[in-house]
């Protein structure tokens, strides 16, 4: 029985992924489990395990190539599998979906199959004309005539950036052709043209994850009221305090930054505002409250920016906090964070002070409702019992969405933050206790 | 009150341009002299179709004994030529009233009269002049007059024969000369064909040719190209050999029918010239079908037709020509769409020939007539059908499955992919599809 493996949703939402490596080989026997593709998805990279033992008949696309979710990945021959045993084992394909999201996108379905057809099979059946279900995708086969399909693959055109001037829209080879000519950009199997002194603009096509920010930042910008605060903090308290703990923490190697003590006072403040640790459900008017606290930790890495989480984090002690931060730093920078590092955050930080700038105005990680940025910390005058001093300031920022949380709340919620900031040892007061 | 068209001529080009024009709102007025439908339905496609339907019965009836068919004696069978003319003329009549009620019912008028353009918006007509905005000439053609037979007829005279020849000269070239010497040859006549030159049909595939030449041999139906032949004394002497001859029929190449025109159309070969939406060399007329000389095929001459109306409308046809299925109503039939293999050769093209032959299909066995072949010629790198030939029973009817995969530019892969029934004749596709890539 030929099985056909299609890349599963193995992210929330996820629609695609490009692949990195192969690890294994047309004709190879596999077990179920076995690593078959390294992908690059939305923010992480993964390898995606084969989810049946048996032949590896067919692969689809070559490293570089992007796979929709839904498309065909590879086909596995299972030996001995026959009848309503294969449609049943077909069937229990995790979040298998239906057949309509099959994409001409780069690679994935027919564009693919010229080599199948030369092993004396014939080419994949077609999904056009199929209904579309309601909880398909989006992607939808674009109507091409085989011969056009066929090109578009050699000439390494995306059928889907095709005008078809056939009847219906239909994609010709003429489309293709002229395609081709109108643009020699499109060509993704050759390599971008390196940019010479002369050239003016250089062209680079989007990572993945340059796509997900951008269409993050726009979909936060478009979908909420931002609405942001500032403030400046005095943490002398703090920068003494902590410089005390790790003095004593020293000799068990550990060393706390500021921001587990900024997570703590936070995770604290939320408990007595929980509508900025809420999701607003506009599409059924209701409020969903999470009385759980994953905090976001924006992180820069060469490949720009992912905001993995530190799960339930009101329950973590500093040190705690210090480790899963550095635990989530150092995997970042590798790009080994998984999908479930990355989903279910209820509430962001991001410190855009450590690397400059004073005040900021963060983007809120929607679904999220609110972002706290922290600027660089500074000694400024103040004045302290009527005469002027050094002190310890801290600049923070906080963006809010301005639908459900006003901004009185906010400023409530930042006083208590702050107060924990500038007085670390009321973070012990409340630790712990449910007041 | 002025017409947005006129158009002269009812056959397949006129009265489908007409139904089409109705139908999308034009006011619309057709005039043609003798017959509504034209050549096609009064003495050329159709009525053509129903002799030789009625003479292939007879060879069928002659064959029924082996088919199991006691009581019929095969000597006994005669051809009853009144009746085959009788059965025509009511296939013919129940055609035509069929388009004159489209025509009626998409307000379509109709006058039966000699027409003259008088000017570009100007038709006359029944002595009356018809303003229009727009005229499509559709009159067709005719077989060229030739000088050595003197009382020869052609096709529109043929129904009207008491008696059939009993050795007719079929003389001129082309898939009607083919068609006529068989129905002759089926009905028990000795027919002989003078060709103007060969091949005798030059559009289509040497594989065809080669195979109706033979059949014809099988047949003993003589071809004699007209360069090695002597007319003499109501007989041709061709190396030698005398082959008597009682009437002949003028199937020669065809030349434009014009109407009477005050004005001057710019012509080619005798043809009215046309750009590829069909617009003469004057502003506003139109020519459609054998008239403008590009395709002597009523199906062509229809869909040319459909593309003047567009025209008018403002729609331009596709750049590029359309692929159209080329029928000879043979015994048996011959069909071919897209390219021949010269065709593909001049084009310097890679490509492969699938061949597969009808011997082995189990339907051709069942209906005993398994001769013939499927030809699928294809470009070798993405397997694109370029052309399809076939020589079988029923191929007038199969070749549209080619002319659907053409259009949707199809390969190999598709046709060997798709599940055709069993058993069929068109299973021989799915035979001549299963190509090594």
């Amino acid at each position: 029985m030929r099985y056909i493996f299609k890349f599963p949703d193995i992210g929330e939402g996820l629609e695609e992924g490009k692949i990195i490596e192969w690890y294994v080989k047309k004709g190879q026997s596999i077990e179920s489990g076995d690593a078959l593709v390294k992908m690059e998805t939305d923010k992480v990279v993964t390898d995606i395990p084969s989810p049946k033992s048996g032949i590896l008949a067919v692969l689809y696309g070559g490293v570089g190539d992007t796979v929709k979710v839904g498309s065909a990945l590879v086909e596995i021959d299972i030996p001995g599998v026959e009848g309503e045993a294969a449609v049943a084992q077909a069937k229990d394909q995790p979040e298998a979906p239906s057949q309509e999201t099959v994409d001409e996108k780069d690679f994935a379905g027919v564009v693919g199959t010229m080599e199948i057809a030369g092993d004396g099979a014939y080419l994949p059946s077609g999904d056009e004309g199929r209904p579309a279900k309601a909880d398909a995708p989006k992607t939808r086969k674009a109507l091409a005539t085989p011969v056009a399909r066929a090109m578009a693959k050699d000439y390494g055109i995306d059928i889907n950036e095709v005008t078809g001037t056939g009847p219906a829209g239909r994609i010709m080879k003429k489309d293709i052709e002229g395609h081709s000519k109108g643009s020699a950009s499109v060509n993704i199997h050759v390599p971008m043209p390196k940019a010479s002194s002369a050239e003016r603009t250089r062209i680079e096509p989007l990572t993945q994850i340059r796509k997900t920010i951008a269409k993050n930042m726009l979909r936060s910008k478009q979908s909420t009221a931002h609405m942001s605060i500032m403030d400046e903090v005095e943490v002398s308290a703090l920068v003494e305090g902590r410089a005390r703990l790790n003095e004593a923490l020293a000799e068990k190697g550990i060393r706390l930054s500021y921001l587990p003590f900024i997570i703590k006072a936070i995770t604290l403040a939320l408990k007595d505002h929980p509508i900025l640790n809420a999701e607003l459900d506009m599409e059924n008017e209701r409020i969903i409250y999470k009385n759980y606290y994953n905090i976001g930790i924006a992180m820069d890495t060469p490949e720009g920016l992912v905001v993995p989480i530190i799960k339930d984090a009101d329950t973590k002690s500093l040190i705690e906090l210090a480790d899963a931060i550095k635990d989530l730093m150092e995997r970042s920078q590798e790009r080994k964070l998984t999908l479930d590092d990355l989903r279910d955050g209820t509430f962001s930080i991001t410190s855009y002070g450590s690397i400059g700038g004073y005040f900021g105005v963060p983007v809120i990680a929607y679904p999220q409702v609110a972002i706290f940025g922290i600027g660089r910390l500074t000694e400024k005058p103040i004045v302290k019992n009527h005469e002027i001093a050094i002190g310890q300031i801290l600049p923070i920022s906080m963006s809010v969405d301005h639908r459900i949380v006003d901004g009185a709340e906010v400023s409530r919620f930042l006083n208590q933050v702050l107060a924990y900031l500038k007085e670390p040892l009321l973070l012990l007061a409340y630790e712990g206790g449910t007041q | 009150m002025t017409y947005d068209l006129i158009i002269i001529g009812s056959g397949p080009a006129g009265y489908v341009a007409a139904i089409r024009a109705g139908q999308t709102g034009l006011k619309t007025l057709i005039i043609d002299k003798k017959y509504v439908g034209g050549m096609c339905l009064n003495w050329g496609c159709i009525p053509t179709k129903t002799y030789l339907e009625s003479a292939k019965m007879m060879k069928k009836v002659r064959s029924a004994p082996e088919f199991g068919i006691a009581g019929i004696d095969p000597e006994a069978l005669s051809f009853d030529w009144p009746q085959a003319v009788k059965r025509t003329d009511a296939v013919v009549a129940k055609l035509t009233r069929g388009i004159e009620f489209l025509w009626k019912k998409n307000g379509v008028e109709f006058i039966k009269a000699e027409a003259r353009i008088l000017s570009p918006t100007q038709v006359q007509a029944d002595k009356r002049v018809f303003e229009t905005k727009n005229i499509l000439i559709a009159t067709g053609s005719r077989p060229a007059p030739q000088n050595l037979f003197k009382d020869s007829i052609d096709l529109e005279d043929f129904s009207s024969l008491k008696e059939l020849p009993k050795a007719p000269l079929l003389y001129g070239q082309g898939g009607n000369l083919v068609e006529l010497a068989q129905f002759f040859s089926l009905i028990g006549s000795k027919p002989v064909i003078l060709a103007n030159r060969l091949p005798l049909m030059p559009y289509l595939d040497e594989a065809l040719e080669t195979f109706i030449q033979k059949k014809l041999k099988k047949d003993k139906i003589p071809v004699l190209p007209e360069a090695e032949s002597e007319i003499k004394d109501g007989m041709i002497i061709h190396k030698g050999k005398e082959y008597p001859f009682d009437k002949v029929l003028n199937v020669s190449s065809r030349k434009a029918v014009l109407p009477a025109m005050d004005i001057e159309l710019e012509l080619e070969n005798g043809f009215i010239k046309t750009d590829r939406s069909h617009k003469s060399s004057v502003q506003g007329i139109y020519a459609a079908g054998d008239v403008s000389g590009r395709a002597f095929l009523a199906h062509v001459s229809s869909a040319q037709a459909m593309e003047v109306i567009e025209a008018i409308q403002g729609i331009e046809p596709p750049a590029e020509e359309r692929q159209y299925p080329i029928n000879v109503y043979t015994d048996p039939e011959l069909a071919q769409i897209g390219l021949t293999e010269s065709q593909i050769k001049a084009k310097g093209l890679d490509y492969k020939v699938s061949q597969y032959p009808l011997t082995a299909n189990g339907k051709a066995l069942a209906e005993g007539s398994s001769e013939g072949f499927i030809r699928v010629l294809y470009e070798t790198k993405y397997h694109e059908v370029l052309g399809v030939q076939i020589a079988s029973e029923h191929a007038t009817d199969l070749i549209s499955e080619a002319g659907i995969l053409m259009e949707l530019e199809g390969t190999t892969y598709d046709l060997a992919r798709t599940i055709h029934a069993h058993p069929t004749i068109s299973e021989i596709y799915m035979d001549a599809g299963q190509v090594e890539s």
